[in-house]
């Protein structure tokens, strides 16, 4: 019969909670960390989809027209970015590049929104920024 | 491995209290309070770091294998078994070896042994699945792990401390 175990707790035990817990955070910046895989990217303007395409689509400028205005948007594996937009604001250039669930680029002018969506929902809001 | 008598019957006795505190635990569902599939108390995790203490890890591991076995078929579910088995294995494993380490409580072998649990039927899942998607849950089940881990060790705790006086750890 083997002998008792220690039965308060030991100093060790927190490197258990330690490594657990190290485990935990690893395991959670790898899938909630917002890599890039496995997102769709969805254009809708005036309320209608107009494209809808996986980030891992070969990467390259996309054009859009919608409310009389023309959108370019630059795409890659890492991100889509709107590089060219004949909008009055030019904020949706101003809003830079995402990469994660959720996030989103609106033109108001152009009635315009371009939202990626994935397993990882960070923000189901589906509104990151109103600009335009 | 031979068993005596005694033995053979500790862990029959065992198994079958495994079985009925798996099936005790669905009274408390712990997944209304964090909704995420696979969270649960945990209590048969009792009976095996009881088991790997007071038998050793031979007999916990044919008690583990005789709790899935019996367990899916009393839920009628083969499927099933996969889970607690990948679980229960990881778990077992976990706990021997860090049962063998020094300074570690009967605490943090049972904390460990529910992280690893809950890392081998994520693990299962996958299999199952074949996609990464279950990964999704896991640092969510580690940080619960701790915490039902931790009551499994008070659990233990309190009935070494009970067993003390009797001599049946004595053989």
């Amino acid at each position: 019969m083997k002998p008792f175990p220690e039965l308060r707790p030991a100093p060790w035990d927190l490197a258990v909670v330690a490594a657990v817990l190290t485990l935990a955070l690893f395991c959670g910046v790898m899938v909630w960390g917002g890599a890039a895989t496995g997102l769709t990217a969805i254009v809708t303007a005036d309320g209608e989809e107009i494209d809808r395409f996986p980030l891992s689509a070969p990467a390259g400028e996309r054009t859009y027209s919608a409310g009389g205005y023309t959108l370019t948007a630059d795409v890659s594996p890492d991100g889509i970015q709107i590089t060219a937009s004949d909008c009055p604001t030019q904020d949706c250039i101003r809003t830079g590049r995402i990469s994660r669930s959720g996030q989103s680029i609106v033109c108001l002018p152009a009635r315009f929104i371009l939202r990626l969506e994935g397993k990882t929902e960070i923000n189901s809001s589906g509104v990151d920024a109103v600009i335009g | 491995m031979k068993l005596t008598t005694k033995e053979l019957t500790v862990c029959a006795l065992l198994t079958a209290m495994a079985l009925g505190l798996s099936y005790l635990e669905n009274l408390f569902p712990l997944s209304l309070a964090v909704p995420v599939p696979g969270v649960k108390l945990g209590l048969a995790n009792i009976v095996a770091v009881f088991a790997l203490y007071a038998l050793g890890a031979g007999q916990a591991f044919l008690i583990l294998f005789a709790r899935c076995l019996l367990g899916s078929v009393f839920a009628g579910n083969m499927s099933a078994f996969i889970f607690s088995l990948f679980g229960g294995v990881s778990a077992m494993a976990v706990m021997t070896l860090l049962s063998h380490l020094r300074g570690l409580s009967v605490y943090g072998v049972s904390a460990g042994g529910a992280a690893a649990h809950n890392c081998g039927q994520i693990a299962a899942a996958m299999l199952t699945l074949g996609s990464t998607a279950p990964l999704y849950y896991l640092p969510v089940l580690l940080g619960v792990s701790l915490l039902t881990g931790g009551l499994t060790g008070l659990v233990c705790a309190c009935l070494f401390r009970g067993l003390a006086s009797t001599n049946f750890m004595k053989g």
